[in-house]
């Protein structure tokens, strides 16, 4: 069955002054995907998510994400980021239910206090990556596993149909890791659209439908086509495990 | 010499340095403890020195070319909220380069000052008095205008705290929920530059930045919640502002110095004392959240 692909990318290339970061891009992701995105440090990862939120623009080609302009205000109705927990100031004073109210300020009424129904949206939220008790402690008190679930909350809270994490399981512990693990397959059975960029390919290729290589170009994998020199880092041609079948060296429309 | 509650009640110039210095506290807990968590102090820093420009000029209009209506304070606001717009737009497109031009915008402001006054004849007490702060200075009218302003800015924030938050802790969320994230920090840069030319009324400019953010500073040792830090910042100006204004009165200093020098000093104890003890409040907390997830 061929969807309407909620991503479409199509020859998109990408340059920062004079340095060519993507080149030739072409994608597509369908309805209730869950896929990794993969690459060496420097390969294009973040500026491929940050084209899709509309945060950069293309120097040449097409990026449509719900149909629309990625800066659209109906793709981003419809999409949730969640960024790395690491890059914030743990002395930032602000309440694990503020961080993820923060998530639906878009609906704040004008006079800047959230009804009731918007904080019953984040208590519900945080009891989906299980920290509702902690809704008002200090965001800088949690650990590194228990903010990046908060962040999650923060994304889930506006109910989004799309989902674009960067590297979530880095700098948390095994546990955390899991658990996170556990909450993306929740979503993932709700039929939730993912996008996660990962360097941790061991336990991530357990659950992703689907591998974007990024490295200048793009090239789509399937998880059992990955090298398991990836899994620890060592990014390097040829692309895919030897003797793998159906593997896609070029860029391809998934 | 009468104690300083008694020369409080009898002399009508202290009374309006107690009431204006009340009114800068409430913008300084307020305004201050954004600059403190948007990391926006060095812009400040620049804002309150450039102020001098529109005072020299203002100064140099007012007694050399006879236009009555161009008063200092009125050349200080327009001046500050000029370089904060202007720093604003820089921040905003031109970041790699921003500390080098916030520095240059900071002295060509402080240099054009100086030019106007020394081409504006006789000594000029005004102008003292912005540099070093007097806050038994300050006027009815100041008053009125300082507690207006305050109310505009507490009525304003009230309804636009949740956004600046937002801002202050993650912009490209904001950006993403669709806030007008651009105009909401230049609207914040200009109510700094408005809480920074109420400040140097009671501190002056070399001082303005120590009430701008040593009270939202110690606060945010003390709580976890930035509407709580502005709570706190507030009482802690207030009570940097009375005690200064009686350590003053008693000891014959200069007031805003005064402040000043109690506001640093209790900043000192608060980092050698509170700051650990957050830290290990901090440990404790993530200690308990283990033991609660094993």
């Amino acid at each position: 069955m061929n969807l309407t692909p909620i991503i479409y990318v199509e020859n998109v290339q990408f340059s920062y002054h004079a340095t060519r970061v993507l080149n030739h891009v072409t994608f597509a992701v369908q309805p209730g995907e869950f896929i990794g995105i993969i690459g060496p440090n420097g390969g294009g990862k973040t500026t491929l998510l940050k084209l899709l939120m509309g945060f950069l623009t293309p120097t040449t080609g097409l990026i449509q994400v719900f149909g629309e302009a990625p800066d659209s205000k109906s793709a981003h109705q419809r999409l949730a980021y969640v960024p790395q927990s690491i890059r914030f100031d743990r002395e930032f004073p602000i309440s694990v239910e503020e961080v993820v109210l923060s998530g639906l300020i878009s609906r704040l009424p004008w006079y800047g206090r959230f009804r009731n129904q918007e904080r019953e949206a984040a208590l519900y939220a945080l009891e989906r990556v299980r920290l509702a008790d902690y809704a008002n402690c200090s965001f800088g008190t949690l650990s590194g596993g228990q903010a990046q679930r908060v962040l999650i909350a923060r994304a889930l809270v506006s109910q989004p149909q799309l989902l674009l994490l960067d590297e979530p399981t880095a700098s948390v512990d095994n546990q955390s890791e899991t658990d996170i693990y556990a909450i993306l397959k929740e979503l993932q059975e709700q039929k939730m659209t993912i996008l996660m960029v990962t360097h941790d390919l061991r336990i991530a290729l357990h659950h992703v439908e689907r591998v974007l290589y990024v490295q200048e170009k793009v090239w789509t994998l399937k998880p059992e086509e990955v090298c398991e020199h990836f899994a620890i880092g060592l990014f390097h041609p040829p692309l895919i495990r030897p003797g793998a079948s159906r593997a896609k060296l070029t860029s391809t429309s998934g | 010499m009468p104690s300083f509650l008694e020369a409080l009640t009898t002399n009508p110039l202290l009374l309006a340095a107690f009431f204006a210095g009340l009114a800068a506290s409430v913008v300084s807990g307020i305004i201050g403890s954004y600059v403190v968590v948007k990391r926006i102090v060095f812009i400040s820093g620049s804002i309150s020195h450039s102020v001098l420009s529109g005072i020299g000029f203002c100064i140099w209009l007012e007694r050399t070319q006879g236009v009555t209506w161009a008063s200092p304070l009125l050349g200080a606001l327009i001046a500050a909220v000029l370089s904060a717009l202007i720093m604003g737009w820089i921040h905003l497109h031109y970041k790699q380069r921003e500390d080098s031009v916030i520095a240059a915008i900071w002295s060509i402001g402080m240099a054009i000052g100086i030019l106007f006054i020394s081409q504006t004849p006789g000594f000029n007490v005004e102008l003292t008095n912005f540099l070093i702060g007097n806050i038994l200075w300050v006027s009815k009218t100041d008053l009125y205008i300082l507690w207006g302003l305050d109310i505009s800015v507490v009525l304003l924030i009230l309804c636009l705290h949740k956004r600046f938050l937002a801002i202050c802790f993650d912009e490209e969320q904001a950006r993403l929920q669709g806030l007008p994230v651009n105009a909401l920090y230049l609207l914040l840069l200009t109510l700094t530059a408005i809480s920074i030319v109420l400040l140097i009324q009671v501190v002056g400019i070399v001082l303005v930045l120590t009430m701008l953010t040593i009270p939202a500073a110690i606060a945010n040792l003390l709580t976890s919640r930035l509407s709580q830090m502005m709570i706190l910042a507030i009482g802690l100006s207030s009570l940097f502002c009375v005690s200064g204004n009686v350590v003053a009165y008693y000891l014959d200093w200069p007031t805003g110095a005064t402040i000043a020098l109690i506001a640093g000093l209790a900043y000192v104890l608060s980092l050698v004392f509170l700051r650990e003890s957050k830290q290990a409040t901090r440990k404790e907390k993530k200690a308990l959240s283990e033991t609660l997830k094993a």
